[in-house]
């Protein structure tokens, strides 16, 4: 911003404590900054305020159904995580993950477990699953949610720094949780726009193509 | 210098002599003085011949432990001697009972009601000598002998067959062919000879045997268990009511734990109720642990989804299975650092397994595995977490070469088919195709499938298969991603 360094009254404004500025985001509130994990698509984490995917922090994605190939923005994460030997859960999943084909994309079924339970049990386990450290990444499908629920699931994101990633439906309007991601299946691939990106008011639209079968 | 040098050989030998010396005077002029020489120990030994017969090795062990612990009442030193033997300090406890009759009638009143409980014969063998090595093999022996004086021993044991010593099979084979019979006539070959011509650890056994070396006993001690209950003034409805309950006792077994360096896997509460039989809890842990808080939420969480059959009038804590506790350590920052090593957070995990087992059941958190199988139905499994069978199991080569779906619907869907085309959710597309499965005749379920991939409207990749036997149908099997 070229102006603010002309304009007395708008630098005066801008360092008073009290104005919180969109386009800055706390690094982290305890001062512990862990590393950013990309998430694998040079083209999203260019339009994401962390360069990749955010830490200690709940994010939605949202499809009209599942199974339009949303698992494929999270594959490189779990390669990722499971590279390094860091441990997944994966709650109320709406079919068995199939161990072969993601150890064919790199990913060691034994980095993972599955936790079936009813809706209401599940976010009790989600909620317990991001509060504790040795989880590193808290997949779930937990179907209707409400605002206060997302909220308190991003608390106990934020309190046991781990990541937390909500596939559903049906959006609320307004969400407590760090990135939210509309996620449709073009003809090439996918078409992911970003509706909230906390300490970002882009709102971009990026496509990925999808490999060949 | 030198000449101290000189001096020293000479210096010492008339010192330790003159300490020698001393100590006889000492020992000589000890019942004066009020303190009595010490006495020559009795080990008594009991041989259960009978419990040979039982085939299973752990039952024989651990029937031979019930009974050492018996045997606790008679003396302070108890020693297992598998398979068949148990050998008790007995002199120190003679004066006591009232010799070693009576001891003998006590010994056989402590373990007739157990072994003919048993459903074994009641009658088994006796010895007792001053070391525990000649008890025993008097007692293997069969002869009911007793022996108060070391002097006696060599004469006692020489009508003992050589064979009854423990020695390997070529051993015993040498010592019949050398015209060796009975360990008299062992007593008659010089020792030296004879550790050269039979080992060091023949000799060894022998001097054990007469008292010439120490034969090291190790004391039974029975497994720890811990047990503690808690009887409330009133009866207790609410299982939150139970907490401060639950925590005192959870308290107490922690300091059991600490007192011993161990941990515990099984936890079993007991819940009392005055007209009825206890409600029983039994809480399987992942990861042995001993500390107050993680148990404290692993048993609220179980009391929580539980509902009481009837108030509670007191409870009951049990364990009786421990590990050695092992120290863990943890990252200084407190939270898992990029590069940890690979087992590291699959243990730190544990804990957060064992939490969600509690209250959703231990069937809700599994792992996948994967098998070396060419059906892609057999390929992967799930394991209930905690039981899994060995290793997940590496992937096999030919997945990665083939392109396999995320998700394996269980049970595969059978398609819409019209005007020669495929529906699911929309019209399909076929992408590629076929890769053709044919496995599993020996089972007489026979896959014989070509698989293709296929897109629909709504932007899924399906993977679908088409029989090629049968009534030839198509099949929705997996969707990618």
């Amino acid at each position: 911003m070229p102006t603010s360094d002309t304009d007395p009254r708008l630098l005066s404004l801008l360092h008073s404590p009290g104005l919180w500025r969109g386009s800055e985001h706390p690094a982290s509130e305890s001062g512990i900054t862990d590393p950013v994990l990309s998430t694998g698509f040079p083209g999203l984490d260019a339009c994401l305020p962390w360069q990749g995917w955010p830490t200690a922090a709940l994010v939605e994605i949202i499809t009209p159904q599942w199974g339009i190939g949303e698992l494929q923005l999270v594959l490189p994460l779990l390669r990722r995580l499971s590279q390094q030997g860091r441990m997944s859960l994966w709650f109320a999943p709406p079919c068995s993950p199939y161990a072969p084909a993601l150890l064919a994309s790199g990913v060691d079924p034994a980095c993972l477990y599955v936790v079936s339970a009813p809706p209401a049990q599940a976010l009790w386990g989600i909620e317990k699953a991001l509060q504790d450290a040795s989880c590193a990444l808290v997949l779930a499908w937990p179907g209707r949610l409400k605002n206060r629920q997302i909220r308190r699931l991003q608390l106990a994101a934020s309190t046991g720094r781990t990541l937390g990633i909500l596939f559903h439906h049906d959006p609320v309007r307004q969400s407590a949780a760090v990135l939210r991601l509309r996620v449709d299946a073009t003809a090439q691939g996918l078409r992911i726009e970003v509706l909230k990106a906390r300490g970002s008011y882009r709102q971009d639209i990026v496509a990925v193509t999808r490999g060949q079968p | 210098m030198t000449g101290r040098l000189y001096q020293l050989p000479l210096t010492g030998k008339p010192q330790r002599s003159l300490t020698l010396a001393k100590r006889r005077a000492a020992q000589a002029a000890a019942p004066e003085t009020g303190l009595a020489a010490r006495q020559t120990p009795l080990w008594y030994a009991v041989a259960i011949p009978q419990l040979l017969g039982i085939p299973d090795e752990q039952s024989r062990k651990d029937r031979l432990a019930l009974l050492a612990d018996r045997l606790g009442t008679l003396s302070a030193s108890v020693s297992v001697e598998a398979p068949d033997c148990l050998v008790f300090e007995a002199r120190s406890s003679l004066r006591y009972f009232g010799g070693i009759g009576k001891l003998r009638a006590l010994l056989q009143q402590l373990l007739e009601p157990v072994l003919s409980e048993w459903g074994l014969p009641v009658s088994v063998h006796h010895a007792a000598s001053p070391t525990p090595a000649a008890s025993l093999l008097l007692a293997r022996a069969g002869c009911n002998l007793l022996i108060h004086r070391k002097e006696n021993l060599r004469s006692a044991l020489g009508r003992l067959s050589v064979q009854s010593l423990c020695m390997p099979a070529s051993r015993r084979r040498q010592l019949h062919d050398s015209g060796l019979r009975s360990l008299r006539d062992v007593w008659r070959l010089p020792g030296h000879a004879l550790g050269q011509r039979f080992g060091t650890q023949f000799l060894r056994q022998l001097d054990q045997c007469l008292g010439h070396i120490a034969s090291p006993v190790r004391t039974y001690q029975s497994p720890p268990r811990f047990n503690s209950s808690l009887e409330f003034e009133y009866a207790v409805e609410s299982t939150q009511r139970l907490l401060p309950a639950v925590e005192e006792l959870l308290e107490r077994l922690c300091s059991f734990l600490r007192a011993r360096d161990l941990s515990t896997l099984h936890l079993h509460l007991s819940l009392q109720h005055e007209a009825q039989a206890p409600t029983l809890l039994t809480l399987d842990m992942r990861h042995a642990g001993r500390a107050e808080a993680p148990l404290l939420l692993l048993l609220e969480t179980r009391l929580s989804t539980m509902a009481l059959p009837a108030p509670v009038s007191g409870m009951q804590l049990e364990a009786w299975r421990f590990k050695a506790a092992s120290g863990s350590s943890h990252s200084l920052a407190g939270f898992v650092t990029e590069g940890t090593g690979r087992s590291a957070p699959r243990d730190a995990i544990a804990p957060l397994l064992t939490l969600l087992q509690a209250r959703l059941g231990d069937a809700a958190v599994r792992s996948l595995q994967c098998h070396e199988e060419h059906c892609p139905e057999h390929a992967a499994g799930q394991a209930v977490c905690g039981q899994e069978q060995g290793d997940p199991g590496p992937g096999q080569a030919e997945t990665l070469q083939a392109r396999r779906p995320c998700w394996l619907l269980p049970e595969p869907v059978l398609l819409r088919q019209d005007n020669n085309r495929l529906f699911y959710r929309g019209s399909l597309r076929l992408r590629s195709g076929p890769e053709r499965i044919e496995t599993r005749w020996w089972t007489g379920q026979d896959v014989c499938r070509d698989y293709y991939v296929a897109d629909n409207a709504r932007g899924m990749r399906l993977w679908i298969f088409h029989e090629r036997e049968g009534e030839r149908r198509w099949f929705l099997h997996g969707i990618f991603d």
